[in-house]
């Protein structure tokens, strides 16, 4: 009985631990994966768009648009994700950071740049519309490492959450052990022994001896038979 | 010898034990933390293993010398095992290596700690770590006599193992009133030092915590800091005072508060075990100032915190001490080496046995100049029994082998020779902090896995005064 009490409440306990592993790991995937999952489309997306303004000022406008036009949807697209999915504190503070960056690295691009005095002109490149890009890249990086760290953090708590369900499962078995070798050593001290001590000891009983010779120290059931064994003998005793 | 009358008792050590798990439970349940299931579970086994061999075993048979003593020393392994299960299932820095060294340590009251950083522990772990050395410090076994009834008549076996037989050299009364009066004074101290604490504005929670290794001469601290993290003159003098009380003999205190004759105004046990404290504050003061360490003033409060500290085997610390000059780490060396009362809830090798060995030394110097004379070892006026005489120069010259047995063991897992020496002299000791790799704001979390377990057994041939576990070899089946 106790012993199954002991088993079931480990088992209650790695349950629960169990549990929490897999919400653990359920946040895991969900809250931070996924944003850096977006984090990592934006940046791809800044790159795809700066790499078409450095075509625009070759005077490639066509090419230009169309790798600039696809980069901005998909990170529209890769923004959406991000900022439905606000897990860690002032995470909407860097998603406005990135969308005023964002807002104005656009400004710049949608402004044509191919056959105007913009065209092979680095030094505005250089001063302006890269100033812009790293503005935007830096913010959406920041967002990344905010969800890194705390992806490191939950990691690190869920390799000690397992830690403890597992713990939790060892110390019980090993307490079921010991327990059930204690269990054993009392049930042959109590039960065991004295019964086939008073087994031997009516085997043993000789023609006309009519006193068992066993010592029962308890003081239960096994005793009280002793005695009534010793009292049935007495009486065949008196009627033979 | 009766195996299930030495394992009910070893279950009253887990049901002890299970009270403050449950009692550690419950703070972690009401703050919401991480180590409520590895409390709560700790807490039910004990509860299990504590109330099974009630059920099955009688309550009328007699304890044996021989089953005192195995009761003695598997209650305090059994206790340390007890120890280790809400780490171990916490986690965080404790590996089982940590948790057994961190749980021999607190029940031995020696202090040692292997955490880098107390201040990250759950406040129900904290109180389970402080109440380790609180359970350790009046010894389990005593309470488990006093409280329970059924071996009455049979305490004075276990008495004599568990407390040193130097304690009824100025204390002479009988065991069950000595249980009595350990247990009074325990209380005593430890309710008087927690609201004193908080009078002077240590919170609740670190002021009990505080008061249990303060008590227990332990050393466990809520704070990475220790007692410098309050920067309070007031805490540390109450501190101090406390931890003097508690290294002076339970039986003296109480009879100072009582109006006995026994008290510590005319034990010249105690006169001497202040005045060496005294000497040791002067002279460490002396050296940090003219060293130019510190002024005056800080010479001084820093000194008396930390002799005080080692020399009644507590292990507070205000100040790292492993920057000091030589001298003085020396001084404190020899403080814990020393150690405090006996009858108090320090351990290792005890004031008593060091005066006892002077004053053997000049009755040697008398047969030196008198061959023929008949000279007598007295203290107050009473004469010493030989035996114990000679007992206690076998106990330091056996100390002095083990201490060095395991300092060549520790220096050959490479570890240097400051902390191999004070690591192994401050577990045996029970006291705590060493120098080193090991010092007062330090800890032992770096030391190899086996330098644990060796310092371990240190700690437990400390704490159970050596003889009692070499007696254990001698039982016959």
């Amino acid at each position: 009985m106790l012993l199954t009490l002991m088993l079931a409440v480990a088992g209650a306990i790695s349950i629960i631990e169990f549990r929490w592993l897999t919400n653990s790991v359920e946040s895991l995937i969900q809250d931070n994966y996924k944003s850096i999952e977006a984090s990592k489309s934006m940046l791809e997306a800044l790159e795809r768009e700066d790499s078409g303004i450095l075509l625009l000022m070759l005077g490639e406008w066509q090419e230009g648009t169309t790798i600039i036009q696809a980069a901005d949807s998909s990170f529209m697209e890769a923004l959406k994700i991000a900022e439905n999915n606000l897990t860690e504190e002032n995470e909407d503070k860097y998603i406005n950071k990135i969308k005023e960056n964002y807002t104005q690295f656009k400004e710049n691009w949608q402004r044509p740049i191919a056959e105007t005095d913009k065209q092979g002109n680095l030094l505005w490149y250089k001063n302006e519309s890269h100033k812009l890009f790293a503005n935007t890249k830096n913010a959406v990086t920041e967002i990344m490492n905010l969800n890194q760290k705390s992806m490191y953090k939950e990691a690190s708590e869920l390799k000690e959450k397992s830690k403890r369900a597992i713990m939790h499962g060892i110390v019980s078995i090993l307490a079921a052990l010991i327990f059930s070798l204690l269990l054993n050593f009392f049930i042959t001290r109590y039960f065991v022994r004295p019964i086939s001590q008073l087994n031997n000891a009516i085997l043993q009983l000789q023609d006309g001896e009519y006193q068992l010779d066993v010592r029962i120290n308890s003081n239960d059931e096994i005793k009280m038979l002793e005695k009534n064994i010793n009292k049935l003998l007495n009486r065949i005793k008196q009627t033979s | 010898m009766k195996k299930q009358i030495i394992i009910k008792h070893i279950g009253y050590v887990f049901l002890f034990n299970g009270i403050f798990l449950f009692i550690s439970f419950l703070i972690s349940f009401f703050l919401k933390e991480s180590s409520v299931l590895p409390l709560l579970f700790s807490s039910f086994l004990c509860g299990i293993f504590g109330i099974f061999p009630l059920i099955f075993v009688e309550r009328t048979e007699n304890l044996s010398y021989e089953e005192g003593l195995i009761i003695v020393v598997f209650g305090w392994i059994t206790t340390c095992l007890i120890g280790i299960l809400p780490y171990i299932m916490w986690g965080g820095e404790f590996t089982i290596a940590n948790a057994w060294f961190e749980s021999v340590s607190g029940f031995t009251t020696t202090g040692s700690t292997i955490l880098n950083n107390i201040e990250a522990l759950p406040k129900g772990l904290l109180f389970w770590r402080s109440s380790t050395h609180w359970i350790g410090g009046i010894g389990i076994i005593l309470f488990v006599l006093l409280i329970l009834p059924q071996a009455r008549g049979n305490r004075i076996s276990i008495y004599n193992t568990e407390i040193s037989s130097l304690s009824k050299l100025n204390f002479r009364v009988k065991t069950k009133k000595i249980a009595q009066i350990l247990a009074i004074v325990y209380l005593s101290l430890t309710v008087a030092q927690t609201t004193l604490l908080m009078v002077f504005g240590m919170n609740f929670f670190d002021a009990i915590n505080h008061s249990f290794a303060t008590i227990a001469t332990g050393g466990f601290s809520t704070k990475n800091l220790s007692i410098a993290a309050y920067k309070s003159l007031n805490i540390e003098v109450i501190i101090m005072i406390f931890m003097v009380l508690s290294g002076i003999h339970f039986g003296l205190l109480y009879g100072t508060f009582t109006g006995s004759r026994e008290n510590i105004f005319r034990s010249p046990l105690v006169r001497t075990f202040i005045l060496v404290l005294l000497i040791g504050i002067v002279l460490v003061s002396l050296k940090l100032y003219y060293s130019g360490y510190f002024n005056w003033w800080e010479s001084v409060r820093y000194a008396s915190f930390q002799v005080i500290s080692v020399g009644t085997t507590t292990g507070f610390a205000t100040i790292d001490t492993a920057n000091w000059p030589i001298f003085t780490q020396m001084v404190l060396i020899y403080f814990t080496i020393q150690c405090a009362m006996a009858g108090s809830t320090s351990g290792g090798l005890k004031f008593d046995r060091i005066y006892i060995f002077f004053r053997s030394l000049a009755k040697q110097m008398k047969v030196l100049k008198h061959p023929f004379g008949i000279f007598s070892t007295k203290i107050n006026g009473k004469k010493i029994d030989e035996k114990l005489e000679e007992q206690t120069i076998v106990f330091i010259a056996l100390y002095i082998v083990i201490f060095f047995i395991s300092s060549t063991l520790l220096t050959f897992m490479d570890i240097d020779g400051m902390t191999a020496f004070s690591a192994s002299i401050t577990t045996i000791g029970n006291v705590g902090p060493g120098f080193g790799g090991v010092s007062s704001l330090g800890n032992f979390a770096n030391l190899p896995d086996l330098a644990k377990y060796l310092l371990s057994i240190n700690m437990l041939l400390g704490r159970l005064e050596i003889f009692t576990i070499l007696a254990l070899f001698t039982i016959k089946k």
